[in-house]
């Protein structure tokens, strides 16, 4: 297990370093002007300042308003994985139970009417559907809100950037409302982002419950002449459904620069809008920061759930003592 | 399948995540652009007028919109000496500035704090003269120089105004977005706390509403000033939201996220005019678009050339092509709207033909290029200058005229204006007060340059003395007159050619009533009602 765990620690060690190398070739590049009188110190010194600086929670202040940049930066990302979440939770909703529909009718029509929804979900863009979603209210009036976090009414103070939580500390004020409002304003960028996690889903529940379906347990199941009903919901789901959770990890990142883009449509306040709005304004020391805390959440986060799964599922124990 | 279901579900909520209570007094505003300050006596570009003027700040006078005649503001009334070179204004007793968290008032309004908000401008050795001053629009920022040469606190509750010689724009002047009054004690607490720059970005007036905040996002929140003077609306709360993207802002409207928004596309103008949810609301500006012809030039010195060439220009064309419908089309320098504006029965004719007849028997010289210079970015009174030179190289061309664009900006373009190195110049000229004069002045005075607008170097000794003469005439008809003459002579020497009256559009909910939105000084919240049309 010890070891197991250091070769991922050692893993994400490297990566990170090589993470800080492209981080600081770009601030390097970026600030070339700022600072020339420092740069006869040599790069490698630089760079290792640069290094103890991260180390300290210090990326930098905006140039534009002088702000610490991790700080804003968590804040950003904060409502960014709020809109991943809930564009999760909705998808997942959605397609699973058409996935699981899908593979225990395999190749019926219904399983191709679905597979059709899916792929086509898959051909359209993310973006071209944020936009065609942002023109929603001319054919519907006052429905859903299509632009920004929160209306401008309430006034949440930033508390944990997530302000799904945030708009539940100020319930005395507004009660609920602030919190409804937020939701609100989740729902069309969320059905929007969960459009690419649907087609995803869909697929994998298929798969997975075909293979399932087809295992030489369910058909000792059908021998022993369990209905059908009983087989699917006691022996098949239970097995069907874990393996999809690290297929998902691996949509990570793809989702979150999905989100990226509709955060811009929906002029939501998420580090990609941070990093688009300080590109446009020439704070270009926003970027390196920005690729940190991106990159370095993918990146342990995709570790932690290696390590959860292999705590959680049996199956995957087998890795911890793949070097004896 | 579930996924229209729910789509289908939601359609059926329809807006029920507001809370009636809040969104009823709460009335929000999406504009296309930041302001620059909270103060309108530096910054003139329109959005910060419409963040301030009404709603932060009053004036001492100001103009009555449905009579066009001065109504009292501040100022309970005034006198003017015999001589009229002294203005005397008494002060309204309990006015009281705003309370904020950055500020506590102590007393109400006095002479003091008159004489601090024009002295700002006016004296050199003022210690907020240079405050957050940007040397560049230096010239712009002291409409009062030339006019007044002191005032003086006579109580209390009276100040009095001396001018420099008799001058009837005085009230004009002081009924723009620039002479409204600031609190001299704040402006003393700055000073003591160390940051005089926070009186023009934590703003403190006596207007309706009350500075609370604003944030980088572009969010400008007010609240009710509850000790304003003059009867107020059920807005409690207003809020300016930035979003440059029209299609956004247009969306906002319709989802019912905005109340009102400024500047919707033109695009759009059919469509919203249509929808019966939504006024759209457009006042026609004083802002013009010109082409100067420059009169020193060999070429066009004489007035017949420049009539022909103005014959030659189609105007409607550049009017769809360039402004689609946020301008109207004009033949005249002065606004349907000014008192001063001379009927016109016969109008310009577009006519190419007839155009070249003209220039031919006038022994026009077809072989000479004709130079267009225009400056690099838009402005106020052109969305596209260089969409409209191409227009107008296009209609020289069809009568034989060879053109040649020219693009500058910034110093080159001053420098070349300066020089007077050019035949013609497409410009145009942002208007600041409802006054004549303020057009006529900077563009035919014989002493404005053409950096101040004399981009045709026009100098005219009849035009001269009439300009002069309307300014200290007290007689309202012979004043009409003298600007009669003038635009009769103008139209027909033309000095420039008249494009278009520049239109401010705005979009508003049907739910709001009484929202004002003046072409000068911005759009006015204080007595706008928001009502529950479900």
């Amino acid at each position: 297990m010890l070891s197991f765990l250091l070769r991922r620690l050692n893993l994400l060690l490297i990566t990170a370093l090589i993470l800080t190398i492209i981080a600081f070739a770009v601030d390097r590049i970026v600030s070339v002007n700022a600072d020339a009188v420092v740069s006869h110190n040599g790069y490698i010194s630089q760079y290792f300042s640069y290094l103890w600086n991260i180390l300290n929670g210090n990326l930098g202040h905006s140039s534009v308003d002088n702000q610490a940049l991790l700080d804003r930066g968590l804040i950003f990302f904060a409502s960014t994985l709020e809109l991943c979440f809930t564009a999760l939770i909705f998808s997942s909703i959605i397609a699973i139970p058409l996935g699981l529909l899908a593979g225990l009718f395999r190749n019926t029509r219904l399983d191709y009417g679905i597979m059709t929804i899916a792929i086509i979900g898959l051909a359209l863009p993310v973006f071209w559907v944020g936009v065609m979603a942002v023109l929603l209210p001319s054919v519907w009036g006052q429905v859903l809100p299509v632009d920004g976090n929160l209306s401008l009414i309430y006034e949440v103070p930033v508390v944990t950037g997530f302000l799904l939580i945030d708009t539940l500390m100020v319930t005395e004020q507004y009660e609920l409302f602030a919190f409804i409002d937020r939701v609100a304003h989740l729902i069309l960028p969320a059905l929007v982002l969960s459009f690419f996690l649907i087609t995803e889903i869909v697929r994998l529940t298929r798969h997975s419950m075909t293979m399932v379906m087809r295992s030489n347990y369910i058909q000792a199941a059908y021998a022993k002449g369990f209905s059908r009903t009983k087989i699917v919901f006691a022996h098949a789901l239970k097995n069907a459904l874990p393996p999809i959770i690290p297929q998902l990890r691996l949509q990570l990142s793809t989702i979150i620069s999905f989100a990226m883009t509709i955060e811009i449509v929906f002029n939501l306040n998420g580090i990609g809008k941070w990093l688009f709005i300080s590109l446009k304004t020439g704070d270009y020391l926003v970027l390196p920061a920005g690729i940190l805390i991106i990159s370095g959440f993918i990146l342990s986060f995709s570790i932690f759930i290696e390590i959860l799964m292999v705590i959680i599922s049996p199956l995957r124990r087998g890795s911890l003592y793949a070097d004896k | 399948m579930r996924l229209i279901c729910l789509l289908f579900f939601i359609t059926t909520l329809s807006g029920c995540y507001q809370n009636k209570a809040l969104t009823q007094n709460t009335l929000i505003y999406c504009t296309e652009s930041l302001p620059t300050s909270f103060n309108p006596q530096i910054s003139h570009d329109i959005a910060s007028l419409d963040a301030t003027t009404h709603q932060i700040y009053s004036r001492l006078v100001t103009i009555d919109s449905k009579t066009n005649k001065f109504i009292p503001d501040l100022a309970e009334s005034w006198q003017r000496s015999d001589d009229k070179l002294r203005y005397r204004f008494t002060l309204r007793s309990n006015i009281s500035f705003h309370q904020t968290d950055f500020f506590k008032p102590t007393r109400f309004l006095n002479a003091d704090d008159v004489l601090f908000s024009f002295n700002r401008m006016l004296d050199y050795q003022h210690p907020y003269h240079m405050v957050n001053n940007q040397a560049e629009n230096y010239f712009y920022n002291h409409p009062f120089t030339n006019l007044l040469s002191e005032i003086n606190k006579i109580d209390d509750h009276t100040v009095e105004f001396v001018l420099v010689k008799p001058d009837v724009t005085l009230l004009a002047n002081l009924a723009a977005h620039y002479a409204v009054i600031h609190s001299q004690e704040y402006a003393n607490q700055l000073i003591q706390q160390g940051q005089p720059e926070n009186l023009d970005f934590q703003p403190i007036g006596t207007g309706p509403f009350k500075f609370k905040s604003f944030d980088s996002n572009g969010t400008i929140r007010y609240k009710k000033h509850a000790l304003y003077w003059q009867s107020m609306t059920n807005i409690q709360n207003l809020i300016y939201f930035t979003n440059p993207s029209a299609t956004k802002r247009y969306t906002k409207l319709l989802s019912g996220e905005c109340d009102a928004i400024s500047y919707p596309a033109a695009s759009q103008l059919e469509t919203l005019s249509k929808n019966k949810n939504i006024t759209l609301n457009s006042k026609s500006t004083e802002n013009i678009a010109l082409w100067a012809f420059n009169t020193k030039r060999d070429i066009l010195k004489n007035y017949q050339v420049r009539q022909a060439l103005s014959q030659a220009i189609d105007k409607k064309t550049i009017l769809q092509a360039v402004y689609f419908q946020s301008a109207i089309q004009t033949d005249t320098l002065l606004s349907k709207q000014s008192w001063a504006l001379k009927p016109r029965f016969e109008n310009d004719q577009y006519d190419p033909d007839k155009a070249r007849q003209n220039l031919t028997l006038l022994n026009y010289d077809f072989s000479k290029t004709l130079t267009i210079l225009l400056p690099d970015s838009s402005d106020v009174f052109n969305p596209n200058f260089h969409k409209t030179a191409e227009l107008i190289q296009a209609n020289l061309g069809d009568i034989g005229i060879k053109t040649d664009i020219i693009n500058l900006s910034g110093a080159a373009l001053k420098a070349r204006l300066r020089s007077g190195d050019y035949d013609t110049y497409l410009t145009g000229i942002n208007v600041h007060i409802n006054d004549p004069d303020s057009i006529f002045r900077p563009l035919l005075s014989c002493n404005s340059t053409a950096e101040t607008g004399n981009s045709s170097h026009w100098c005219s000794p009849k035009i001269q003395v009439l300009l002069d003469q309307s300014l200290t005439e007290s007689n309202f008809a012979q004043r009409i007159k003298n600007y009669y003459q003038i635009q009769d002579e103008i139209y027909k020497q033309r000095p420039y050619l008249p494009i278009a009256h520049v239109l401010r559009l705005d979009a508003i909910s049907k739910s709001i009533l009484n929202v004002e939105v003046n072409p000068l000084t911005g759009i006015n919240f204080q007595n706008a009602i928001k009502q529950d049309l479900n």
